[in-house]
Protein backbone atom coordinates (compact mmCIF):
# COMPACT_ATOMS: atom_id res chain seq x y z
CA UNK A 1 0.00 0.00 0.00
CA UNK A 2 1.37 3.22 -0.93
CA UNK A 3 1.74 6.09 1.81
CA UNK A 4 -0.36 9.33 0.71
CA UNK A 5 1.78 12.59 1.76
CA UNK A 6 -0.22 14.89 4.12
CA UNK A 7 1.65 17.75 2.49
CA UNK A 8 1.10 20.55 -0.27
CA UNK A 9 3.50 19.55 -3.76
CA UNK A 10 5.28 21.70 -5.47
CA UNK A 11 3.93 23.00 -8.80
CA UNK A 12 5.34 19.98 -11.13
CA UNK A 13 8.05 21.05 -13.88
CA UNK A 14 7.70 18.21 -17.17
CA UNK A 15 10.70 19.93 -18.87
CA UNK A 16 12.45 17.24 -20.99
CA UNK A 17 15.16 16.85 -20.17
CA UNK A 18 14.61 18.40 -16.32
CA UNK A 19 16.96 21.42 -16.30
CA UNK A 20 16.67 23.41 -13.28
CA UNK A 21 19.54 22.17 -10.58
CA UNK A 22 22.44 25.10 -10.35
CA UNK A 23 25.53 24.84 -8.58
CA UNK A 24 29.16 26.05 -7.37
CA UNK A 25 32.09 23.76 -7.01
CA UNK A 26 32.56 24.57 -3.28
CA UNK A 27 36.79 25.21 -1.95
CA UNK A 28 36.54 22.35 0.04
CA UNK A 29 35.65 20.06 -3.21
CA UNK A 30 39.13 20.77 -4.51
CA UNK A 31 41.71 18.02 -3.85
CA UNK A 32 45.81 17.97 -4.20
CA UNK A 33 45.49 18.17 -7.95
CA UNK A 34 43.83 21.39 -7.88
CA UNK A 35 40.18 20.19 -8.87
CA UNK A 36 37.13 19.00 -7.87
CA UNK A 37 37.85 15.51 -6.35
CA UNK A 38 35.82 12.53 -8.08
CA UNK A 39 34.10 11.50 -4.54
CA UNK A 40 32.42 15.57 -4.77
CA UNK A 41 31.22 15.62 -7.93
CA UNK A 42 29.02 12.72 -6.72
CA UNK A 43 28.03 14.90 -4.07
CA UNK A 44 26.85 17.11 -6.54
CA UNK A 45 25.24 14.97 -8.40
CA UNK A 46 22.89 13.66 -5.55
CA UNK A 47 22.00 17.64 -5.07
CA UNK A 48 20.82 16.76 -8.84
CA UNK A 49 19.01 13.74 -7.76
CA UNK A 50 17.35 15.57 -4.77
CA UNK A 51 16.58 18.44 -7.15
CA UNK A 52 14.34 15.62 -9.51
CA UNK A 53 12.89 13.83 -6.08
CA UNK A 54 11.62 17.79 -4.76
CA UNK A 55 10.30 17.62 -8.20
CA UNK A 56 7.85 14.60 -7.62
CA UNK A 57 7.07 15.54 -3.73
CA UNK A 58 9.94 14.05 -2.23
CA UNK A 59 11.88 16.51 -0.55
CA UNK A 60 13.34 17.73 2.77
CA UNK A 61 9.79 17.35 4.10
CA UNK A 62 9.76 13.73 3.33
CA UNK A 63 12.68 12.99 5.48
CA UNK A 64 11.86 15.29 8.51
CA UNK A 65 8.57 14.18 8.36
CA UNK A 66 9.53 10.77 8.58
CA UNK A 67 7.40 9.32 5.61
CA UNK A 68 9.97 7.97 3.75
CA UNK A 69 13.45 8.28 2.71
CA UNK A 70 15.46 7.83 -0.84
CA UNK A 71 18.97 5.64 -1.56
CA UNK A 72 21.05 5.48 -4.10
CA UNK A 73 21.53 1.94 -4.84
CA UNK A 74 24.51 2.30 -7.69
CA UNK A 75 25.87 4.79 -9.68
CA UNK A 76 28.66 5.35 -12.66
CA UNK A 77 29.96 8.49 -13.34
CA UNK A 78 32.28 9.33 -16.42
CA UNK A 79 34.79 11.98 -15.50
CA UNK A 80 34.81 13.89 -19.03
CA UNK A 81 36.65 17.48 -18.02
CA UNK A 82 38.19 19.00 -14.63
CA UNK A 83 36.19 21.47 -12.73
CA UNK A 84 38.26 24.24 -10.81
CA UNK A 85 37.07 26.10 -7.13
CA UNK A 86 34.39 28.54 -7.81
CA UNK A 87 33.22 26.93 -10.95
CA UNK A 88 29.28 27.62 -11.69
CA UNK A 89 27.60 24.14 -12.70
CA UNK A 90 24.66 23.93 -14.54
CA UNK A 91 22.64 19.61 -14.40
CA UNK A 92 20.12 17.97 -16.92
CA UNK A 93 18.52 15.06 -15.63
CA UNK A 94 16.92 12.65 -17.79
CA UNK A 95 14.29 9.83 -16.39
CA UNK A 96 15.63 6.61 -18.18
CA UNK A 97 13.52 4.15 -16.37
CA UNK A 98 10.74 3.73 -13.67
CA UNK A 99 8.99 0.91 -11.58
CA UNK A 100 6.80 0.85 -8.53
CA UNK A 101 9.86 1.74 -6.02
CA UNK A 102 12.73 2.88 -8.23
CA UNK A 103 13.95 5.01 -11.52
CA UNK A 104 16.83 5.41 -13.31
CA UNK A 105 18.24 8.89 -13.90
CA UNK A 106 20.70 10.28 -16.24
CA UNK A 107 22.33 13.66 -15.36
CA UNK A 108 24.61 15.52 -17.02
CA UNK A 109 27.02 17.71 -15.22
CA UNK A 110 27.86 21.10 -18.03
CA UNK A 111 30.04 24.52 -16.64
CA UNK A 112 27.67 26.54 -16.46
CA UNK A 113 29.24 29.78 -18.26
CA UNK A 114 31.34 28.11 -20.41
CA UNK A 115 29.36 25.34 -21.35
CA UNK A 116 31.30 22.13 -21.55
CA UNK A 117 30.56 18.74 -20.28
CA UNK A 118 32.08 18.10 -17.07
CA UNK A 119 30.32 14.83 -15.84
CA UNK A 120 27.43 12.29 -16.33
CA UNK A 121 26.28 10.04 -13.83
CA UNK A 122 23.82 7.56 -14.08
CA UNK A 123 22.03 6.23 -11.42
CA UNK A 124 19.64 4.17 -9.57
CA UNK A 125 17.19 5.21 -6.73
CA UNK A 126 14.81 3.46 -4.19
CA UNK A 127 12.12 4.96 -2.27
CA UNK A 128 12.54 3.33 1.27
CA UNK A 129 10.32 3.19 4.18
CA UNK A 130 11.06 5.17 6.77
CA UNK A 131 10.42 2.53 9.92
CA UNK A 132 12.10 -0.29 8.58
CA UNK A 133 14.01 1.57 5.93
CA UNK A 134 13.50 -1.50 3.40
CA UNK A 135 12.30 -0.60 -0.31
CA UNK A 136 8.39 0.18 -0.37
CA UNK A 137 6.22 2.14 -3.58
CA UNK A 138 6.75 5.01 -4.15
CA UNK A 139 3.93 7.24 -2.22
CA UNK A 140 1.05 7.79 -3.89
CA UNK A 141 1.54 11.69 -5.02
CA UNK A 142 5.30 11.11 -6.23
CA UNK A 143 3.95 7.87 -8.33
CA UNK A 144 1.94 9.83 -10.23
CA UNK A 145 3.94 13.13 -11.08
CA UNK A 146 6.56 10.56 -11.85
CA UNK A 147 4.28 9.19 -14.86
CA UNK A 148 3.64 12.52 -16.10
CA UNK A 149 7.75 13.29 -15.65
CA UNK A 150 8.01 9.56 -17.66
CA UNK A 151 5.47 10.72 -20.37
CA UNK A 152 7.64 13.95 -21.26
CA UNK A 153 10.67 12.05 -21.03
CA UNK A 154 10.12 8.85 -22.58
CA UNK A 155 10.83 10.01 -26.14
CA UNK A 156 14.43 11.65 -25.27
CA UNK A 157 16.98 9.95 -27.14
CA UNK A 158 18.89 7.92 -24.99
CA UNK A 159 22.23 9.20 -24.05
CA UNK A 160 25.38 7.47 -25.62
CA UNK A 161 26.86 7.71 -22.21
CA UNK A 162 24.20 5.44 -20.49
CA UNK A 163 24.97 1.87 -19.90
CA UNK A 164 28.32 2.19 -20.32
CA UNK A 165 30.29 -1.15 -19.36
CA UNK A 166 34.04 -0.08 -17.81
CA UNK A 167 37.07 -1.40 -19.78
CA UNK A 168 40.47 -0.65 -21.63
CA UNK A 169 39.22 -0.49 -25.27
CA UNK A 170 42.16 -1.87 -26.97
CA UNK A 171 43.60 -1.34 -30.03
CA UNK B 1 60.01 4.00 -2.54
CA UNK B 2 57.42 1.39 -0.21
CA UNK B 3 58.34 -2.54 -0.57
CA UNK B 4 55.43 -3.53 -2.89
CA UNK B 5 52.70 -5.81 -0.58
CA UNK B 6 52.21 -9.14 -2.38
CA UNK B 7 48.81 -9.71 -1.20
CA UNK B 8 46.33 -10.62 -3.42
CA UNK B 9 43.59 -8.69 -3.69
CA UNK B 10 45.44 -5.98 -2.13
CA UNK B 11 44.49 -6.02 1.53
CA UNK B 12 45.65 -3.30 3.38
CA UNK B 13 43.86 -0.09 3.53
CA UNK B 14 41.60 0.60 7.00
CA UNK B 15 39.57 3.54 7.74
CA UNK B 16 36.55 4.82 10.05
CA UNK B 17 33.66 6.11 9.03
CA UNK B 18 33.55 10.14 10.18
CA UNK B 19 31.18 12.20 11.94
CA UNK B 20 31.58 14.39 8.77
CA UNK B 21 30.41 11.50 6.03
CA UNK B 22 27.09 11.20 7.80
CA UNK B 23 23.97 12.94 5.99
CA UNK B 24 20.14 13.32 7.13
CA UNK B 25 19.28 9.77 6.30
CA UNK B 26 21.44 8.82 9.64
CA UNK B 27 24.27 6.64 7.47
CA UNK B 28 27.36 7.18 5.41
CA UNK B 29 26.40 9.80 2.29
CA UNK B 30 27.03 8.27 -1.70
CA UNK B 31 29.53 10.97 -1.90
CA UNK B 32 31.80 10.16 1.18
CA UNK B 33 31.82 6.47 0.01
CA UNK B 34 33.69 7.35 -2.66
CA UNK B 35 35.92 9.55 -0.31
CA UNK B 36 36.41 6.68 1.80
CA UNK B 37 37.50 4.70 -1.59
CA UNK B 38 39.39 7.55 -2.96
CA UNK B 39 41.86 6.56 -0.21
CA UNK B 40 42.16 3.31 -1.00
CA UNK B 41 43.29 4.09 -4.45
CA UNK B 42 46.05 6.69 -2.77
CA UNK B 43 46.97 3.72 -1.31
CA UNK B 44 46.73 1.50 -4.06
CA UNK B 45 49.07 4.49 -6.00
CA UNK B 46 51.30 4.50 -3.09
CA UNK B 47 52.34 0.67 -4.07
CA UNK B 48 53.08 2.26 -7.57
CA UNK B 49 55.29 5.24 -6.23
CA UNK B 50 52.55 7.61 -7.87
CA UNK B 51 51.03 9.08 -4.65
CA UNK B 52 51.05 12.14 -2.54
CA UNK B 53 54.98 12.97 -3.33
CA UNK B 54 54.57 12.21 -7.04
CA UNK B 55 51.97 15.34 -7.32
CA UNK B 56 54.03 17.35 -4.63
CA UNK B 57 57.17 16.91 -6.70
CA UNK B 58 55.01 18.33 -9.74
CA UNK B 59 56.23 14.86 -11.29
CA UNK B 60 52.75 13.89 -12.01
CA UNK B 61 49.31 13.40 -11.55
CA UNK B 62 46.76 10.80 -11.41
CA UNK B 63 43.02 11.41 -12.45
CA UNK B 64 39.96 9.11 -12.26
CA UNK B 65 38.47 8.59 -15.31
CA UNK B 66 35.59 6.04 -14.96
CA UNK B 67 33.82 5.29 -12.23
CA UNK B 68 30.78 3.11 -10.84
CA UNK B 69 29.74 2.11 -6.97
CA UNK B 70 27.37 -0.16 -5.79
CA UNK B 71 25.53 0.50 -2.45
CA UNK B 72 25.42 -2.84 -1.13
CA UNK B 73 24.40 -2.00 2.99
CA UNK B 74 24.62 0.90 4.79
CA UNK B 75 27.36 1.94 6.99
CA UNK B 76 27.11 4.16 10.10
CA UNK B 77 29.28 7.03 11.99
CA UNK B 78 32.29 5.09 13.85
CA UNK B 79 32.14 2.10 11.46
CA UNK B 80 35.58 0.50 11.24
CA UNK B 81 35.68 -0.04 7.33
CA UNK B 82 38.51 -2.68 5.91
CA UNK B 83 39.02 -2.08 1.74
CA UNK B 84 40.20 -4.62 -0.70
CA UNK B 85 41.64 -3.93 -4.04
CA UNK B 86 42.00 -5.88 -7.18
CA UNK B 87 43.94 -5.50 -10.27
CA UNK B 88 41.57 -6.28 -13.32
CA UNK B 89 43.83 -4.86 -15.95
CA UNK B 90 46.17 -2.01 -16.80
CA UNK B 91 47.78 -0.84 -20.12
CA UNK B 92 50.78 1.75 -20.86
CA UNK B 93 48.78 4.77 -19.20
CA UNK B 94 45.55 3.27 -17.25
CA UNK B 95 44.52 0.67 -14.52
CA UNK B 96 41.34 -1.01 -14.05
CA UNK B 97 40.27 -2.03 -10.49
CA UNK B 98 37.98 -2.50 -8.48
CA UNK B 99 37.74 -2.03 -4.55
CA UNK B 100 35.15 -3.91 -2.05
CA UNK B 101 34.36 -2.06 1.51
CA UNK B 102 34.03 -4.66 3.84
CA UNK B 103 32.33 -3.91 7.75
CA UNK B 104 35.83 -4.24 9.35
CA UNK B 105 34.65 -6.19 12.43
CA UNK B 106 31.21 -7.22 10.97
CA UNK B 107 32.56 -8.23 7.89
CA UNK B 108 29.69 -7.90 5.59
CA UNK B 109 30.37 -5.96 2.09
CA UNK B 110 29.12 -2.34 2.02
CA UNK B 111 30.02 -1.50 -1.10
CA UNK B 112 32.34 -1.44 -4.15
CA UNK B 113 33.65 1.11 -6.75
CA UNK B 114 34.98 -0.08 -10.04
CA UNK B 115 37.31 2.52 -11.30
CA UNK B 116 39.49 3.68 -14.17
CA UNK B 117 42.40 5.53 -13.27
CA UNK B 118 44.88 7.03 -15.70
CA UNK B 119 48.22 8.49 -15.69
CA UNK B 120 48.60 12.47 -16.00
CA UNK B 121 51.71 14.76 -17.16
CA UNK B 122 52.07 17.17 -14.58
CA UNK B 123 52.58 20.31 -16.73
CA UNK B 124 50.62 19.06 -19.35
CA UNK B 125 47.68 17.93 -17.39
CA UNK B 126 47.53 15.65 -20.25
CA UNK B 127 47.45 11.52 -20.32
CA UNK B 128 51.08 9.65 -20.13
CA UNK B 129 52.64 6.62 -20.06
CA UNK B 130 53.46 5.47 -16.18
CA UNK B 131 56.89 6.73 -14.85
CA UNK B 132 59.40 3.37 -15.47
CA UNK B 133 59.50 2.76 -12.03
CA UNK B 134 55.36 2.27 -11.69
CA UNK B 135 55.26 -0.28 -14.85
CA UNK B 136 57.14 -3.00 -13.04
CA UNK B 137 54.97 -2.47 -9.61
CA UNK B 138 51.92 -2.61 -11.77
CA UNK B 139 52.73 -5.73 -13.88
CA UNK B 140 53.68 -7.42 -10.58
CA UNK B 141 51.03 -6.91 -9.25
CA UNK B 142 48.62 -7.43 -12.39
CA UNK B 143 50.67 -10.67 -12.01
CA UNK B 144 49.84 -11.39 -8.19
CA UNK B 145 45.81 -10.74 -9.32
CA UNK B 146 45.16 -12.63 -12.49
CA UNK B 147 44.56 -15.57 -11.01
CA UNK B 148 41.17 -14.06 -8.57
CA UNK B 149 37.79 -14.57 -9.49
CA UNK B 150 36.49 -11.56 -11.42
CA UNK B 151 33.92 -10.00 -8.59
CA UNK B 152 30.09 -10.10 -9.60
CA UNK B 153 30.07 -6.44 -9.24
CA UNK B 154 33.29 -5.89 -12.29
CA UNK B 155 31.48 -4.48 -15.69
CA UNK B 156 27.67 -4.25 -14.17
CA UNK B 157 25.27 -2.21 -16.46
CA UNK B 158 22.91 -0.06 -14.32
CA UNK B 159 19.29 -0.36 -15.26
CA UNK B 160 15.86 -1.54 -13.56
CA UNK B 161 15.82 -5.38 -13.64
CA UNK B 162 12.88 -6.68 -13.64
CA UNK B 163 11.39 -10.27 -12.84
CA UNK B 164 10.34 -12.47 -15.50
CA UNK B 165 6.49 -12.68 -16.02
Amino acid sequence: MSVILPYEMPALVTTAPLDVHRSTVLPEWVDWNGHMNLAFYVTAFDQASGAFMRNIGLGRRYVDGKHGMTFVLETHVTYDREMKGGAPMRFTTQLLDRDAKRVHLFHEMFHADEGYLAATNETIVMNIDFASRKSAPWPQQAAERLEQVWQAHQHLPRPAKAGRVMGLKKK
Amino acid sequence: MIEADPGAPLDIHRATVLPEWIDWNGHMNVGFYVVAFDKATDTLCNQFGVSWEYTREKIGMTFVIEAHVTYDREVKEGDPLRITTQLLDYDAKRVHYIHAMYHATEGYLAATNELMLMNIDFATRRSAPWPDWAMPRIEKMAEAHKHLPRPAQAGRIIGIKRKQP
